[in-house]
């Protein structure tokens, strides 16, 4: 599903994120990205969504090689990768329903699939009470589960969480960590970087860890850190 | 596609609706820009054609001395008769009429040191085209008997002269005026951009394509300089039905038709480039 070959990017400031990186991974599997802040994890993110092209290798997301692929059809792209971020990034001025109705409105989706997928979503995040309330008058962990309805109701093949439970309490970060489980088990591929170390331990799903923009450890079914002073 | 036009006319009313301010100064700047270059079109064609109704009216007149003799006269009328460059027969001025005539333009202390014997007598002619009184003058300038060979020509050049500075002036008011008014529109988009970066970061995330995203925006624009040359068609067509003096001058109504289409056009063209550097400039798609 997702394929990087050797890939390096040094940003115009001459910071080398990733170096000579590659990594596979397959459809339907659930990737934890670790590492220190600068370790190559949001850049790893932001080539994936196509916001940053690699300056050497190739980038394959479903077989395409996406440095490859024309400025118009990047929007296309993006329409198969559902995305949530630490700070939730909704509309304040529009209520729970309009947010995730927003996604589908603005890639030309019709109504009739609006009311039909917007209430099915909510339902699928618990939110189904709030879809009338501003994201302001929610609790942090229902604006990343709303955030979440957002990222999935498109039903892409990939969903990228950049430190999802950043910000977050343990019982949220779980909820978030059990809404993310379940969209895997649909068959969706999903990379989450993160620090929640205790997430990442009892999750035990694979793990890869940067450092300095180089893979220092791709493990089936592991941890956060083998020792200590990867951890942030 | 309905479901983009759609959402396109819901975010751009929302826009204009929200920076209602600033679009009030976007559309008054395009309506004033646009009534100045109406106004110079117009100045324009009507100062062609009333410079072709005055060459039209131009007459060359001869004037032969007080003294001048029968045969010179006839002479001077022989060879008018046969000049080309003449149209049809010249009419002779006699020198009571040319008393007359004096009567009417100066002052009567002035009329009183005349008499009719002492007047000039002339001939007045017709050319052929306006530009022949050159050749018609300096063909008798020289010849005895004759006093003078006058015409307009050089009162016509004086007027077309003011006219054409009036006109000068009037296109680098509406030049200056066009620059300010597609800056303030430049200056609304970017308003209503930056009202709306959330909007579009969301837009880019979750796969809008960039005319998705862009042509509210320019749709904005847009309306906002149609909305302007509207009102300056309407003050100009306001001005040609108020005032007779167009229409004294044979402005016709399809000279305004054409203005107001002009201005409809630069009036388009004003909201869309200021809306497309705006996105250029600000809207990161």
């Amino acid at each position: 599903m997702i394929r990087f070959e050797n890939v390096s990017k040094t940003y115009k400031n001459g910071t080398t994120a990733l170096k000579d990186f590659s990594i596979n991974i397959e459809k339907g599997e659930f990737v934890f990205l670790v590492g220190s802040s600068g370790s190559g994890k949001t850049t790893f993110l932001r080539l994936l969504l196509r916001e940053e092209a690699p300056n050497a290798g190739r980038i394959l997301e479903a077989g395409r090689d996406i440095g490859a692929l024309p400025k118009w059809r990047v929007p296309y792209l993006r329409r198969n990768i559902g995305c949530i971020f630490q700070d939730f990034r909704l509309l304040p001025n529009k209520t729970v329903f309009e947010n995730v109705a927003f996604a589908l409105e603005v890639i030309g989706r019709p109504n009739s699939t609006v009311e039909t997928q917007v209430p099915q979503i909510l339902e699928l995040v618990g939110l189904s009470d709030k879809a009338r309330n501003l994201p302001g008058e929610l609790s942090g962990g229902e604006q990343q589960r709303v955030a979440v309805a957002r990222a999935f109701v498109n039903r892409p093949l990939i969903l990228l969480a950049d430190e999802p439970t950043g910000n977050l309490d343990p019982t949220n970060s779980e909820i978030i960590m059990g809404l993310l489980d379940r969209i895997n088990r649909t068959g969706t591929t999903v990379v989450m970087a993160t620090h929640d170390k205790a997430l990442v331990d009892r999750m035990r799903r694979r793990v890869i860890e940067l450092d300095r923009g180089e893979l220092v450890r791709d493990q089936a079914r592991g941890v956060y850190g083998i020792d200590e002073s990867g951890s942030a | 596609m309905r479901i983009f036009f759609r959402y396109a006319f819901r975010e751009t009313a929302t826009n204009l609706w929200r920076n209602i301010l600033m679009t009030l100064a976007a559309v008054l700047t395009v309506a004033v820009s646009l009534s100045l270059v109406g106004a110079a079109l117009m100045v324009k064609q009507t100062a062609s054609q009333v410079s072709t109704i005055w060459q039209q009216q131009t007459r060359v007149t001869v004037w032969l001395n007080h003294d001048a003799t029968k045969g010179e006269i006839s002479s001077v009328r022989a060879q008018l008769a046969a000049l080309p460059y003449v149209h049809g027969t010249c009419s002779y001025q006699t020198k009571r009429e040319s008393y007359n005539q004096a009567r009417l333009q100066l002052t009567p202390n002035l009329f009183a040191h005349l008499n009719v014997h002492g007047m000039v007598t002339a001939f007045i002619c017709e050319p052929q085209i306006p530009t022949d009184t050159a050749i018609i003058r300096s063909t008798f300038i020289n010849q005895p008997g004759i006093y003078d060979v006058t015409a307009p020509d050089k009162q016509i050049k004086a007027m077309e002269y003011v006219i054409s500075i009036a006109q000068i002036v009037l296109a680098i008011l509406a030049a200056v005026l066009f620059i300010s008014a597609v800056v303030l529109i430049l200056n609304t988009i970017r308003l209503a951009i930056f009202a709306r970066r959330r909007e579009v970061t969301v837009m880019k995330l979750v796969g809008a394509t960039n005319w998705f995203i862009r042509i509210p925006y320019i749709a904005e624009g847009f309306i906002q300089g149609l909305l302007g040359a509207l009102i300056a068609v309407g003050l100009l067509t306001a001005l040609y039905a108020l005032i007779p003096f167009s229409r004294q001058y044979h402005l016709s109504s399809q000279d305004l038709l054409g203005t107001n289409i002009v201005v409809l056009i630069l009036g388009a063209a004003i909201g869309s480039l200021g809306s497309i550097f705006a996105i250029r400039r600000f809207l990161d798609v």
